[in-house]
């Protein structure tokens, strides 16, 4: 809402500063945005008197004009107007000066003759339609004063937010009454007096019928007749240029105006072109179209409110006229209507033919009902003295469902526990009563009647905000609450904590945190060969590449490795805690939620210096992260096999632990990497941490007695052909039962040239609780297993 | 000295004292002489030694063997030392041993600048006594508009552009539906704060469709405009500076009555709207105040939804953006670059 300083005058007299002004209507909850200038471009331009007129020697169109512009010497300045005379005070632009189109003026020879800037018309100032000629002001500007001030343009316009709460803010005059309460000030309403014509009767002649009271609770309208269209007064133009209305006609100006002034939307029709003697409200005709005055033809539905006259529906209620009974040049009998609609009906219908007007947009947050028929006359009045016309006698109007005033109670000692502060009555009476409230009651309890313009006081708490906005949440008492607790702790939710514990263990090793949109494109995902089954689609999204959620983490993770090798960073070694989305009946929402860990490996194991070695990152890279967490919060080594056909990962290992899948690791397809600009081998990982977490939640260190006997070790040199896998020997070493056996690891691989074999030192460890080992028996139980690992897989022993 | 056990005692101490002699010893030369005091043909342990055939046939084997233990007592101190000093010497003398060439620096990890936040802000109110909780990204209607007071063609609902998922299904626009979905399982007193990502439909210079927020809330009875001040006004001099001024606007949000917005003095130009070198502040277009927050009494209507009567509990509630606390905090100028995940930009979080 725009709000001019000099229209806020018209009605409450303040004369304070536009900052304090400012400040204040930002502090009771009216937050100003900006300050605007919205003439600041017409700064340059000055008055000037015509001194004297002549003939261009060279030219029967122009004129040779002399002007005073105060200073010791007149300019001269040719001027191509057929208006321009001797004694006019006119508006100059001087040289270097920049018109609000953009056109820079400067003195210049005009067939032969040096013009020493330009004598501006209306259109070329933007201050109204006339390019006929040039711009005559009235009265007697001082020479050489600033053209802004001659017309008394506005200087300060205050942007302020409303919120949408607050439909009484946007009008002049409802911020005025805001004003007014913050400032102490009286509020004027508008004075006028409206001069009828009694030889017309308006409700006589038109009858007004409304089929749907609920959409429509009020409909009135007056007829002015004798009208002639056009441009309306210059201070009217003026306002509305600064709060950024464009001025139309003296009809459809007087509208705008009133709207913005009282706050109230008005119509006005070409009463010559509405059929029959009966304005009807009703629902539209489903499928049916009506051409809008911007000359777009809608296509309605059921829910549309639309206003009839006899045979045709004429204006889409509430949100813009029809083109059939618009105001044009060759009108001259009006039609003026002020009603109220239902707000739900039309935001319904202003949203869905996306048509947003100044008078949708104030229908929809609630007009106020009480004040319309004030409204209808305040503009009715500004008709019949700048249209000018006659307005017939009364008003045509059906009122099917009256304003009903709301009375609350309000304690004021709940007041001030809740707002923590100590007023008295007199006070909270008084800012009531300043906000337009009907105030009665005594002692504790008021009863409090709200006015029709303020829809959002229907509660006692609603009066509570009342009395802290006014007095100033800002100067309200603070301290720390006294934060009780439950005895009984009730449920506790842990997975912020773990996913943050999993973040820490993660930069701890190095890798670094990112952070990807939760959508992707379908294409990333058909890309990724992603199945179809179980995407989340977005119904709304904002582009093809944000249009359904991530199923797997992947997508945005390679966006990141693309970003980062477009920026020459070429070493990454990245993680993200995010949830993955997957359509499940099952679910609360429809959609499964799954918290997971991606782990992303690209270029270079080490830093690229040395003494580290140059090589990059491996499969074994990978799992090691993927080890370490388990070790970590699992305390059981995973399992890890061999997957086929994942969508987007070869080779593709499973990862699972205990019986749970927890998830995948492996090299990204190189055709999909280099989709994403990537040349060498990505590694990726994608684990699921509810299932790690609830892993996790389970495990508790239990303390067991440390022990008390030196370990023996024994290495054991295994040959096994190379696609036996490791797991395999582990599994015959670990399922022998062995009880002395406390850890065995793979110590080094050797690959003989020669042969297609592999050759693994395994070293055991072995300790026994009660006693020192003896080497001998330690002998027989590597022989024991060296056997035992013959018997069972195609091994040998050097 | 004829008896063993005096001989005994000698050779002991006598391990001391050259224990001492080859804690002072600084180099190889000081070890010779050391060696010819003790270990020589005159050396010490040879005097003792010469006094054992003067014994007791019975007494001379443990005299010898003490004698002999004492003497491979005294080498291996002698050639440990002797190992040290070498070791000591090759680093100084071999000259490629070069202190200033890198080590091996294992890899300095990053917490995302979001995540950093989100770190600072929950232990600021974990410490205030707020348990911390978690729930759904895709939300249904009735938890991210209807039972927050915002009924279905609520013109405040246009405050927030949606992303649908389906009519009745969205992206959450805020985490102010942890308020009810905690408030449904609690009984007051609840204290709680909601971090996590939110989404808009809206994307520009200074939106993103995704960003993070938290959702703070407090009820019990008896709580006042005055708790939510206090605690606000902690939290901002907490987390971004003890010196930092906050000022409450009254404002409207449909789930909170009277409801605020929280701007803080702007930490750029320290709230004089200008820098020192007199250029304009950007971050507050010279006003001197950054808007940081939302928050307010929780509405009664909220109560209702959950089963609180609004007559005995009262509460408050507030939303902040993460994203506008860290670009306060570290003073990062594009809010894209969070998503963008430039490893210049992560960096700098390690």
């Amino acid at each position: 809402m725009l709000l001019s300083l000099s229209w806020l005058r018209d009605f409450t007299p303040y004369e304070g500063s536009v900052d304090d002004l400012a400040h204040r209507l930002t502090m009771v909850g009216l937050e100003v945005e900006e300050i605007v200038r919205p003439f600041d471009h017409l700064s340059d331009l000055v008055a000037g008197r015509v001194v004297e007129r002549k003939a261009h020697p060279g030219a029967d169109k122009l004129s040779l004009c002399t002007v005073d512009i105060g200073g010791s010497e007149n300019l001269d300045i040719v001027c191509g107007a057929p208006n321009v005379a001797a004694g006019q005070y006119v508006a100059v632009a001087l040289d270097g000066t920049t018109l609000p189109g953009g056109q820079v003026i400067g003195n210049t020879q005009i067939r032969g003759v040096l013009s020493q800037g330009m004598i501006c018309s209306e259109a070329e100032l933007e201050l109204g339609p006339d390019s006929s000629g040039i711009m005559v002001l009235s009265g007697t500007p001082a020479p050489g004063s600033r053209l802004d001030h001659a017309l008394g343009l506005e200087r300060n316009v205050l942007d302020i937010g409303v919120t949408p709460n607050r439909p009484d803010c946007l009008s002049v005059f409802g911020l005025a009454r805001e004003v007014a309460a913050i400032f102490n000030l009286p509020l004027n309403k508008p004075v006028f007096s409206l001069q009828e014509d009694t030889s017309r009767d308006c409700p006589a002649e038109l009858e007004i019928v409304i089929d749907d009271p609920d959409g429509c609770p009020l409909y009135q309208a007056r007829l002015i007749s004798g009208c002639t269209i056009k441009p309306s007064p210059d201070w009217m133009r003026y306002r509305l240029l600064s709060v950024g209305v464009r001025p139309i006609n003296n009809i459809v100006d007087t509208t705008n105006y009133v709207m913005f002034e009282l706050g109230h939307p008005l119509h006005a029709f070409d009463y010559s072109l509405l059929k029959g003697s009966r304005i009807r409200v009703a629902r539209a005709t489903p499928g049916s179209r009506f051409t809008t005055l911007d000359n777009e033809e809608r296509k309605l539905n059921e829910g549309d409110l639309l206003i009839w006259d006899d045979q045709k529906p004429v204006a889409l209620a509430g949100v813009m006229g029809g083109a059939n009974t618009e105001i044009s040049e060759h009108s001259t009998d009006v039609l003026l209507e002020c009603a109220v609609f239902d707000s739900l009906s039309i935001r319904r219908t202003a949203r869905r033919l996306g048509l947003h007007s100044e008078s949708s947009f104030r229908f929809e947050r609630g007009v106020d009902q009480a004040g319309a028929p004030f409204a209808l006359n305040r503009a009715a009045q500004l008709m019949s003295e700048y249209g000018p016309g006659q307005v017939a006698k009364g008003v045509a109007f059906s009122e099917p469902k009256p304003h009903v005033p709301v009375s609350i109670n309000f304690r004021r000692s709940r007041a001030n526990s809740l707002l923590a502060l100590d007023v008295d009555l007199d006070y909270c009476r008084q800012i009531f009563s300043s906000l337009g409230c009907e105030v009665d009651g005594e002692d504790d309890l008021l009863r409090v009647t709200a006015p029709s313009f303020r829809p959002d006081l229907t509660r006692e708490v609603d009066l509570f905000e009342e009395i802290g906005r006014i007095y100033g949440l800002d100067r309200t008492p603070e301290h720390l609450p006294k934060v009780q607790k439950s005895l009984h702790q009730e449920e506790v939710d842990r997975k912020h904590a773990f996913e943050d514990s999993i973040k820490q263990w993660a930069r701890g090793l190095g890798l670094q945190e990112v952070i990807n949109y939760s959508f992707t494109g379908m294409s990333d995902l058909d890309l990724l060969n992603i199945p179809a089954q179980g995407r989340v689609r977005v119904f709304n999204p904002l582009s093809e590449d944000q249009d359904v959620l991530r199923l797997h983490l992947i997508p945005g993770i390679l966006q990141t490795l693309r970003n980062n090798l477009g920026q020459g960073n070429s070493r990454l070694r990245l993680f993200e805690v995010a949830r993955s989305f997957e359509q499940d009946s099952g679910s609360e929402t429809g959609v499964r939620e799954n918290t997971r860990l991606a782990l992303l490996l690209h270029g270079p194991r080490h830093r690229g210096h040395w003494p580290f070695a140059e090589e990059d990152t491996d499969f074994y890279d990978l799992k090691g992260l993927a080890e370490h967490l388990l070790e970590r919060f699992a305390k059981f080594p995973g399992k890890f096999v061999m997957f086929d056909n994942h969508p987007y990962l070869e080779p593709c290992v499973m990862c699972s632990l205990l019986d749970y899948k927890l998830g995948f690791l492996g090299r990204v397809r190189p055709q999909m990497a280099r989709a994403y600009k990537a040349r060498k081998e990505v590694w990726f990982a994608d684990l699921d941490l509810d299932q790690l977490q609830n892993i996790h939640s389970d495990i508790l260190p239990v303390f067991q007695s440390l022990p008390k006997y030196p370990v023996v070790k024994r290495d054991m040199n295994v040959i096994a052909p190379l696609e036996l896998k490791y797991a395999l020997i582990r599994e015959v070493v670990d399922q022998a039962g062995i009880s002395i056996l406390e850890d065995v690891s793979l110590v080094d691989i050797y690959y003989p040239q020669d042969k297609p074999e592999k050759k693994l030192t395994l070293r055991f460890t072995y300790r026994h609780q009660e006693r020192t080992l003896q080497d001998h028996e330690v002998d027989q139980v590597q022989q024991e297993l060296a056997e035992l690992l013959t018997q069972k897989l195609p091994v040998g022993f050097p | 000295m004829n008896s063993v056990l005096e001989i005994n005692s000698s050779l002991k101490s006598l391990v001391h004292e050259f224990e001492t002699r080859m804690d002072q010893a600084s180099s190889l030369r000081d070890l010779e002489e050391a060696r010819v005091a003790f270990l020589g043909r005159k050396g010490k342990l040879a005097k003792i030694m010469s006094a054992i055939p003067g014994l007791d046939s019975s007494e001379r084997p443990l005299a010898g063997k003490t004698a002999n233990q004492v003497k491979t007592e005294l080498t291996r101190l002698l050639e440990d030392k002797k190992n040290e000093l070498e070791r000591l010497a090759a680093f100084r003398l071999d000259p490629r041993f070069d202190p200033s060439l890198p080590g091996r620096i294992p890899d300095m990890g990053s917490i995302h600048p979001v995540t950093r936040v989100i770190q600072d802000i929950c232990s600021i109110f974990t410490g205030l006594g707020f348990d911390i909780v978690t729930g759904p990204e895709v939300e249904t209607d009735f938890y991210n508009f209807e039972a927050l007071n915002l009924p279905p063609g609520h013109p405040a609902r246009d405050m927030q552009d949606t992303l649908y998922i389906t009519e009745s299904l969205v992206l959450r626009t805020h985490t102010s539906p942890m308020q009810i979905r905690t408030m449904e399982k609690r009984t007051p007193p609840v204290a709680a704060i909601a971090p996590g990502k939110v989404y808009r439909r809206d994307s520009d210079l200074t939106h993103t469709p995704m960003f993070h927020q938290i959702e703070g809330f407090l009820v019990d009875e008896q709580v006042s405009m005055a708790d939510l001040r206090g605690t606000l006004t902690a939290f901002a001099q907490r987390i971004f500076d003890p010196g930092v001024k906050v000022r409450f606007r009254p404002s409207f949000f449909p789930f909170t009555e009277p409801s605020a917005e929280v701007d803080i003095s702007c930490v750029m130009c320290e709230g004089r709207g200008r820098h020192r070198d007199d250029i304009s502040c950007r971050v507050c277009k010279e006003t001197g105040w950054v808007e940081v927050l939302g928050c307010g009494m929780i509405d009664p209507e909220v109560f209702l939804q959950v089963g609180y009567d609004p007559e005995k509990y009262t509460g408050f509630a507030f939303g902040l953006g993460v994203e506008r606390v860290a670009m306060l905090k570290y003073g990062i100028n594009d809010l894209r670059m969070f998503f963008e995940n430039d490893l210049k930009f992560l960096n700098q979080f390690a």
